[in-house]
């Protein structure tokens, strides 16, 4: 099957045929990838550019500090893409290497980080609905621990399934399950909690 | 009361699709009957779309990738990107060029119209007569 792979992918080398990699699956594009191919890096790298953003922003709650995370990852995912043998699939590999990359940048600013976005002004300037909904989230996320944190992102943002949250972040199913349920629960105790705050 | 908190603790795998088949039958069995559970799967449901909503707003930079591309080594500058440089520059001394102008011009005639008016007596002791009838040609007119 690679042999017949290859062709496909190695003429896409060329400027202008984008088809064979946009009809290639992500297994392909890391086969490829492993072999040297710019191109196929390339197109991971359009694939999953806003949902590695999207997740290291709500671990992050800052674009910033989350489009630095995200591109440190897929740094991370060029370098170690050579020993990628996928085990996993790319998607689950990629979002294990942001989330370990934001869990790094968490832990070393964490303090400051959730000091911050407690303080933060829930209405500034009568935002609308939507932002205001949009702040609580992220300060809700920010009050929860990083553990419950991650499995419900991973899950949520990340699309994941259950074995592939166990596979990303090396825990049981069971513990996936029972995790993903309490920060369920956290996540709506905490913003009936900052509800009540702004309505008294 | 506990049934509600053993079938409450399944509703967050029930609500993913995760939860095993018989467990799934007796959690639907059980809300069908109790509307206090049903309210809570009602607010557990809204979370995750609370929480992609919070992300929807976000914008990737242009720069994304050719800093990703640049960081490990893939990143070329194109023709286009080439040929768009060289350009940039002539265009910015050619506008400064014309600014400096145009600055020049204006301080020029700001002076012209600035020069004190003299009086008739003084542009006649003062001035040629060429010069002096270039300046008031109508009264020399009248005077002849």
């Amino acid at each position: 099957m690679e042999e017949a792979l290859r062709p496909r992918l190695v003429s896409a080398e060329k400027p202008g045929d984008g088809q064979a990699l946009a009809a290639a699956s992500d297994a392909e594009l890391t086969e490829a990838c492993r072999r040297g191919s710019q191109a196929a890096f390339r197109e991971l790298l359009s694939r999953y550019r806003k949902p590695a953003l999207a997740l290291a922003y709500q671990m992050l709650g800052d674009a910033e500090d989350a489009e630095d995370a995200a591109q440190e990852a897929f740094v991370r995912v060029f370098q170690a893409i050579p020993q990628f043998r996928g085990q996993a699939a790319f998607s689950t590999w990629l979002y294990r290497i942001v989330t370990n990359t934001c869990l790094g940048r968490l832990r070393r600013k964490r303090e400051k980080v959730s000091l911050e976005r407690v303080s933060e002004p829930r209405s500034a300037d009568s935002p609308s609905q939507q932002v205001t909904d949009a702040l609580m989230t992220r300060q809700v996320l920010s009050m929860m621990s990083p553990t419950l944190q991650t499995v419900l992102l991973l899950r949520v943002e990340g699309g994941l399934s259950y074995r592939e949250i166990a596979e990303t972040l090396g825990l049981p199913m069971g513990t996936v399950r029972s995790r993903l349920s309490k920060a369920r629960t956290a996540f709506r105790k905490l913003w009936l909690e900052l509800s009540e705050m702004g309505d008294g | 009361m506990l049934a509600c908190r053993l079938i409450q603790k399944d509703l967050s795998s029930y609500l993913d699709g995760e939860l095993p088949a018989a467990r799934a039958a007796r959690l639907e069995a059980h809300l069908r009957t109790c509307q206090r559970c049903r309210e809570e799967m009602a607010a557990l449901e809204g979370i995750s779309d609370q929480i992609r909503a919070a992300s929807r707003h976000l914008q990737v930079s242009r720069d994304f990738d050719q800093r990703v591309l640049r960081a490990v080594g893939y990143y070329q500058v194109t023709r286009a990107e080439r040929r768009r440089k060289p350009l940039t520059k002539p265009l910015v001394v050619i506008a400064l060029i014309l600014l400096a102008l145009l600055g020049m011009i204006r301080h020029f005639f700001s002076r012209t119209l600035a020069l004190p008016v003299r009086s008739p007596a003084a542009a006649v002791s003062g001035l040629a007569p060429a010069a002096s009838g270039a300046a008031m040609p109508d009264r020399d007119r009248s005077q002849r």
